[in-house]
């Protein structure tokens, strides 16, 4: 029962992100877009391309949802904690993200095409930069809730969030899940100018609606990611706590979604050097500054 | 005969699917084939040790090795000629002395497990919340030396990584 | 004798024998690593049944496990700087050619 009210919690949320971006892309609010969208989708043509790899081509869509589905799976969304409540939840979520990087790796090799291949191995690249950013703050949270256990790092926050207690720790987070993601400035594998929609671009029909609702589904759980760590999961003054998890769940994917709008896009090149030179040493310096908080 | 759990049917399945990856990993031409079938090999091994409820050391296994094995398909397209497999490429040398010590290290290490008298076989694993806490405190506490020695090999290590990797400077003649 | 602990370890002896011949008979350096990697894979195997089933109560085992996972690691990490290194030199990574200190 548990289970079936988190899935739909995801979908519902993934219909609202698609019917952001839809708003921010086009200018105008219309709630059925993302439905009109995957009705076509599914019924449009699905163009193969020449001698692809069939394994990886079928596989990296379905792989793009899984990991998703699992980085959701241990996010607790009430006080009843998410699917399966694991004890190390918090480095959990960090192994079903790095599933993202395999499925687009399989997304790039597999259509057999120049553009998508290109895509694929820069979003490797940007893995290389984004994988200690996503990592060293949640070291810092697990420090606060002296455990790794998801529903213990919601409750530590009772008295104040970790967005004031621990701010740098939260922008490196922000900007780490925007690069897992994929999302503008970092859309590079998906780039719709640069390489004609990349990795995205050789997936026609059914398996690029696939491929559309696990990005969606990514969001809504780095969204989540970013509440349950960071801005207090459940916890409110007067509405019930799933509420109060939709609430921050969608105030953090619009943040996410519109941060992009208004900023460049970042080669995985600059990236490395942002990130390993700049985004190291202010991820240590966090861990440091966190340790000497809760000691004193 | 014992009572088939559902833990050994779990151990029983992941480890099949790990050898069954590993073997993949020779069989096949196409070289992102060969880096991707290791990386489930990998995760196949993780999810085994979180059958045998080390649950810490099974998501580290997951995280670690995909983000590793990813690597190297990059290397692997980097450095050889026929990634995509379609060529017909003789891609081995000593085909009869690298079996015949697969399969005497193979044997021999089954043999070894077969027949030494392991002991009392503990049936419960302490709880995975504990297990994350006393391991904690193990690394921070009894193992301090061991812990502070690795973190200071990984930092060599990427020194010398680097060093060898850069492309050698260009010397300035005198003036 | 429980047919996990011998599961688990048979496996273990598999990808070790599996790692041996990919060590041993592929030509190319990435090759070999990927042989090194698997064989490591079953000292892991082995480490955590070992843990599981004989000691679950002492944490050396997961420690041991922990420096494995960390050596495995860097041995890719350097192996492929010593790879990028000669491959500018030479132009490739296989065994075959490289031959040059032999005799």
């Amino acid at each position: 029962m548990n289970s079936l009210m988190v899935i739909l919690f995801l979908l519902i949320g993934a219909y609202l992100v698609a019917v952001l971006e839809s708003w921010l892309t086009n200018g105008r609010l219309h709630f059925m877009a993302p439905a009109w969208s995957a009705l076509s989708l599914l019924g449009s043509e699905s163009v193969v391309p020449r001698k692809p790899d069939r394994l990886f081509f079928e596989t990296a869509p379905v792989l793009l949802l899984m990991a998703a589905l699992l980085a959701a799976a241990v996010l607790p969304l009430g006080p009843t904690g998410g699917i399966a409540d694991l004890a190390t939840g918090a480095l959990f979520i960090n192994a079903a993200l790095a599933y993202v990087l395999v499925a687009l790796l399989m997304a790039g090799w597999g259509p057999n095409g120049a553009y998508g291949l290109v895509g694929g191995w820069r979003f490797l690249g940007q893995t290389i930069a984004y994988s200690m950013l996503i990592v060293m703050p949640l070291t810092g949270v697990a420090m606060r809730a002296e455990s790794l256990l998801n529903t213990d790092i919601v409750l530590s926050q009772q008295v104040v969030w970790n967005v004031i207690y621990q701010p740098l720790g939260f922008a490196l987070f922000f900007i780490a899940s925007l690069a897992v993601s994929f999302l503008p400035p970092f859309d590079l594998p998906t780039a719709k100018g640069d390489l004609a929609g990349g990795v995205e671009a050789e997936y026609t029909g059914p398996r690029r609606g696939v491929f559309r609702l696990a990005r969606m589904v990514l969001v809504v759980s780095l969204a989540t990611a970013t509440t349950v760590f960071y801005l207090g999961g459940w916890l409110g003054p007067v509405l019930p706590p799933w509420a109060w998890s939709a609430i921050k769940i969608l105030v953090v994917a619009s943040a996410m979604l519109l941060t992009g709008h208004f900023l460049p896009r970042i080669r995985e090149a600059d990236l490395l050097a942002w990130c390993w030179k700049l985004g190291i040493p202010l991820a240590l310096l966090n861990l440091l500054v966190v340790g000497i908080v809760i000691l004193i | 005969m014992t009572l088939l759990s559902l833990q050994t049917l779990f151990i029983a399945f992941f480890g099949v699917a790990g050898v069954a990856f590993g073997v993949a990993v020779f069989r096949t031409a196409s070289m992102m084939r060969s880096a991707l079938a290791l990386l489930f090999s990998q995760t196949a091994l993780g999810a085994m040790f979180l059958a045998m409820q080390a649950e810490f050391l099974g998501v580290l296994q997951i995280m670690m090795m995909a983000t590793e094995m990813s690597i190297m398909a990059i290397f692997m397209v980097m450095f050889m000629m026929d990634p995509g497999g379609l060529g017909e490429m003789e891609m081995t040398h000593q085909k009869r002395l690298s079996i015949f010590a697969g399969i005497a290290g193979a044997l021999a290490t089954a043999g070894i497990a077969l027949f030494t008298e392991w002991g009392a076989v503990s049936a419960t694993a302490p709880d995975a919340a504990l297990q994350v806490r006393e391991l904690g405190t193990e690394l921070l506490g009894r193992s301090m030396l061991i812990f502070e020695t690795a973190g200071v090999t990984i930092l060599t290590a990427m020194i010398a990584a680097t060093a060898v990797a850069m492309p050698a400077l260009a010397r300035k003649k005198p003036a | 004798m429980s047919p996990d602990l011998m599961i688990a370890l048979l496996t273990g002896a598999a990808l070790f024998g599996i790692g041996i011949y990919g060590a041993l008979s592929q030509t190319n350096l990435v090759m070999i690593m990927m042989g090194v990697e698997l064989m490591l894979a079953g000292a892991l195997v082995n480490l955590v049944a070992f843990w599981r089933f004989l000691h679950p109560d002492s944490y050396a085992g997961q420690m041991f496990v922990l420096i494995v996972m960390t050596v495995m690691a860097l041995e890719m990490a350097v192996g492929f700087g010593v790879a990028i290194a000669r491959f500018r030199a030479k132009g490739s990574v296989e065994m075959e050619e490289a031959q040059a200190l032999k005799g």
